[in-house]
Order: structure tokens, then sequence, then C-alpha cells
């Protein structure tokens, strides 16, 4: 009885110290989420959707950035899925036990953890420096390298959760591989691959760092993607920084949005995956 | 080494020392046997004798792994289907497999069976719906499943997703049609009716199953091989294997005195 009192002990203490990290966390989580809420809602209004990025001491919205990063991010989304899903798909069906899946596999997720910081040096020097000015395409290339290795890791881990026998019972009907990835394989794992590029889309659409070395930011309204292009990210970053009362109203009020998006988008794809496992 | 003495029966399918590796384990060992066509034979003997192997050399499923592979000749109406010049998905069509586990695919039941259909033909819509009742109805699921053709697959019971496999698997008109197991995760009733439905088949296709089940080899087939240990130990007519074997191994199986 002794020994059944201690393991009793030991589970509450356990279970509390697990509330309690669980309660840490999700306590920051709910003080950013109130503090971007009280903050951002108050300058919300048309004007924000209507009007450019202002000059200092007068009023404006956000438009131009707003623009920029949707157009940035599908850009970069359309970019880099169809490199990851590739690359994805011959990891998990073509070269599932091969060495180069191992090695790549390692190399993707460094790839994945690296700072983005480090993927905006590195797309700056590879085209703005030899171009020689910032430009959307740099920033749309930038995004797509990170994109890239969360839909590698997806889809890598998607298909390997189709059966095996799924694939066999496609083959034993005279299939041919490619048939068997793209009509079964691909179908089968449809939700959840859907779910990589959405969490990729979330993923880039809050991204500051590798866009301040590459699209920079734009006063104005462009959609030339040879040309410098504002996003949310980059004016909040600036907007945040600077001095002026209606800049840091609008800085707060990007954020709200940025963060409304990543987080409609998170809950579809966790509204797909989970219709994935419950069928 | 293994001496087959059967009455002359049409042969669909000839082994010839057949040997199987995985990697360096020799799996199969010098298998000789003849199927007959239009006939149901049965594999049994005990886990990892290598009749699933031997099945599985039958429509060369173990190419789609490296590592395995296998020595001898297995003659398909005169053409052995173990040179590499033989195109295999045009063998897999010929030679049809149903798994253990029901593997409908992830679309609508009507799909499931056009799907494979369309592989090899573009028939106009209305013949290919003839088709898929055809199948459907030769698969005895029809009835069960006609106002839900085009509901998922995946919704209906493990019985009846096992008959949809047959169904495909018949709707692309194969010769032979391999049986892995195919009851071994269906209810008695469920199986009671794939197993009407291996011997309605048998009377157009030539028909292999592995089994685990001793009475359901004895229901259902025709011939049947016992393994054991990679060997091929007794090969006959079911009727006589099972009630008067030649070989003590045998005996000792279907008594049950081991595996």
């Amino acid at each position: 009885m002794a020994l059944y009192d201690t393991r009793r002990r030991v589970n509450a203490i356990a279970m509390g110290l697990s509330w309690v990290a669980a309660a840490f966390g999700l306590g920051f989580l709910a003080l950013i989420l109130g503090a971007l809420l009280w903050n951002g809602v108050a300058g919300l209004s048309p004007k924000v959707f209507l009007q450019m990025t202002p000059p200092p001491g007068s009023s404006g919205g956000l438009l131009n950035a707003i623009a920029g990063s949707v157009v940035m991010t599908s850009l970069g989304v359309l970019l880099g899925t169809p490199i990851g899903m590739l690359a994805g798909t011959y990891m998990a069906e073509y070269g599932r036990y091969s060495k180069l899946t191992t090695v790549v596999r390692f190399i993707n997720d460094i790839l994945l953890s690296a700072p983005s910081i480090v993927i905006g040096l590195f797309v700056y020097e590879i085209i703005v420096a030899q171009v020689g000015h910032f430009s959307a395409i740099a920033g749309v290339v930038a995004l797509a390298v990170i994109v890239i290795p969360v839909v590698v890791r997806t889809t890598e881990d998607m298909l390997l959760l189709v059966p095996g026998q799924l694939r066999e019972a496609s083959a034993a009907l005279g299939l041919p591989r490619s048939f068997v990835i793209r009509r079964i394989a691909y179908r089968a794992a449809s939700s959840g691959l859907v779910t990589g590029v959405l969490l990729a889309v979330a993923r880039v659409s809050g991204e500051t760092a590798p866009l301040l070395f590459t699209s920079l930011n734009n006063q104005f309204w462009s959609a030339d993607i040879n040309a410098p292009m504002a996003s949310l990210p980059v004016v909040i970053f600036q907007f945040a920084l600077s001095p002026y009362k209606d800049w840091q109203q609008l800085a707060w009020t990007g954020a709200l949005l940025i963060t409304a998006a990543v987080l409609s988008i998170s809950i579809v794809a966790r509204a797909l995956s989970s219709r994935r496992t419950t069928k | 080494m293994n001496t087959i003495t059967i009455e002359k029966p049409d042969v669909k399918i000839r082994v010839r020392d057949l040997d199987f590796f995985y990697g360096q384990t020799r799996a199969l060992k010098s298998i000789n046997l003849s199927l007959a066509r239009n006939e149901v034979t049965a594999f049994i003997g005990p886990s990892g004798c290598g009749k699933s192997t031997l099945l599985r050399v039958l429509n060369r499923m173990y190419d789609l792994y490296s590592g395995q592979r296998a020595t001898g000749e297995v003659i398909l109406d005169g053409e052995n289907i173990l040179s590499p010049g033989i195109d295999v998905n045009l063998l897999r069509a010929r030679v049809g497999m149903v798994f253990q586990k029901p593997t409908p695919f992830p679309m609508s039941i009507y799909e499931n069976i056009a799907f494979g259909i369309r592989l090899y033909e573009k028939p106009p819509k209305s013949e290919l719906d003839g088709r898929v009742e055809k199948a459907l109805r030769g698969a005895a699921l029809w009835e069960e499943v006609k106002d839900k053709l085009h509901t998922s697959g995946l919704g209906l019971s493990g019985g009846q997703q096992q008959r949809l496999c047959i169904a495909r698997t018949v709707a692309i008109h194969p010769e032979v049609i391999l049986f892995d197991e195919p009851a071994s995760a269906l209810d008695p009733i469920s199986t009671a009716k794939v197993e009407e439905l291996i011997d309605e088949l048998s009377e157009e296709f030539t028909i292999v199953i592995v089994t685990h089940n001793m009475q359901q080899a004895a229901r259902v087939s025709k011939y049947t091989a016992f393994m054991y240990l990679g060997e091929l130990v007794e090969f006959g007519l079911t009727n006589r294997l099972f009630t008067s074997p030649e070989k003590k191994q045998t005996q000792d199986y279907i008594t049950g005195r081991f595996g």
C-alpha cells in the first residue's frame, strides 16, 4: 500500500507541474493575443484597407502592405510548393530507402530550422546584390526557400502514412508507379498535403527578416514585382519602431491582421487534418 | 525433389525450380508445381513457410521491393513471367490479387471499379456503368451498394470492402486471381460470402488462395499445396491430401500437431 501511495503522490506532483507548464505557455499566448486585440482593434477602420501607408504625421492605411504580403506570399508558396512536393514525393515513394533520401532529409531539417534572416541574407547575396536593387522577386524567392522545407517535410510524412497495402493493391491492378503515386497516394494523403501547404502559408506570411533584405519596403502602391514592394511584416517592423503615434497604431492593427489571418489558416489546416483522421 | 502426382489437368501456370531470396535469405527452395486452369488451388502451411512469398511471385509483386529476387521459371500460358522482358504491369492486369486487409481506394464505390477499367480501355459512360454493375454483381455486392455507388468505398463494412476489392480485380478481366488470406480479417458471415464467391469465380478464373485456415482450404479448393520452411512438402487433390496425406509432416500439420 505504501508503494501505491508513493505512486499517487508522484502522480499528483507530475500532474501539477504539467498543469503549471501548460498554464504558463497558454497564459503568455493569451496575453499576447489580448494585447494585440486591445491595441489593434482601436485602429481598425475601412481606411486601413483602402489607403496607402502614410508619411509620418498624416493618416493612412495599410493597403499597399496588405496587397504586397498577399502577392509575395502567394507567389512564394506557388514557387516553393511544387519543388517541395516533388522532393517529398521522391523521398517517400521512389527513394524511400536510398542514401540520398537520408541526406536530403537531414539537410531539409537544418533548412527547416535555419534562422530566416540567414535566408534573407543568402537571397540578398544571390539576387539583390547581383541585380543591384531590391525587388519583390527577391522577396518571393526568399519566402519560397522557407516554404520548401516545410512542404518537403509534410509531403514526405503524409505519403509515408499512406499504407503500403494500398500501394500494393494499386500495383496489383497493373498501375505504373507514377499512376499509383498521382492517382492513389496523393489522393489518400490529400488533406494532409493541403494542410502542409497551409502551414507553409502561415509560416511565411509573418516572416519579416527575409523580406528586409530582399523586397525591402515601398511607401506607395506597386504591382511591379521587379521593384521593392511593401509587406505587412516589414511595415509593422518599421512603424512599430518609429516615434510617431499613428504609425505605431497602424503597426498594431497590421499585427492583428496578420495574426488573425494566420490563426484562421491554422484552424482550417487543423480542421482538414482532423477530418483526415476521423475518416 | 518433390514429385507431384496429379491427374493431368489443363495447366495454367507451371512453376519450375523456383528459388526466392529476401536479400541473402532463401525463402523458397526449388519449388515445382502446376496450377490447374479454372480451378482453386490452396497454399497452406505454418507462418513463414513461404506460401505468401510463392503467391507474390506469381504476379511479381516482389518487384516493388529491392533486394528480393526469384530464380527459376514460372510459365504462364507458355511464357516465363520471370524473364526480364516481361511488362510487369501487363502481367498484373492478367494476374490479379486480393489482399488480406481490404484495400479500397480513397474514392467512391463506382470509381473504385471504373478506375481500373479506365486504365486499359476508354469505354463510353453507358458501357462503363454496365461494366461496373457487372463487376459488383460478380462480387455479390451490387444489391448492397446500388443506391450509394457514389459514396466513399471506405464507408463500407470490412466484408463489403473485401468484396469491392474482388469486384475491382474482376472488372479488368484477369485470367488468374491470387487471394492472400482474403478472409482472415473478416467475420464468419463475410468469410462465408467470400468463400462462396471464390467458388463461383473459379468457373471463369484460375484461382490461387493462401490461407491459414485449413477448413477454408478444404472447403474452397480442389488442389492443395502444403509448404513448410520454404519447401513444397506435398501437393495434390485437396480431398486426398486432407484424408490420406503421403508425408508425415503434412499429416502432423493438418491434424494440428504443429503450426
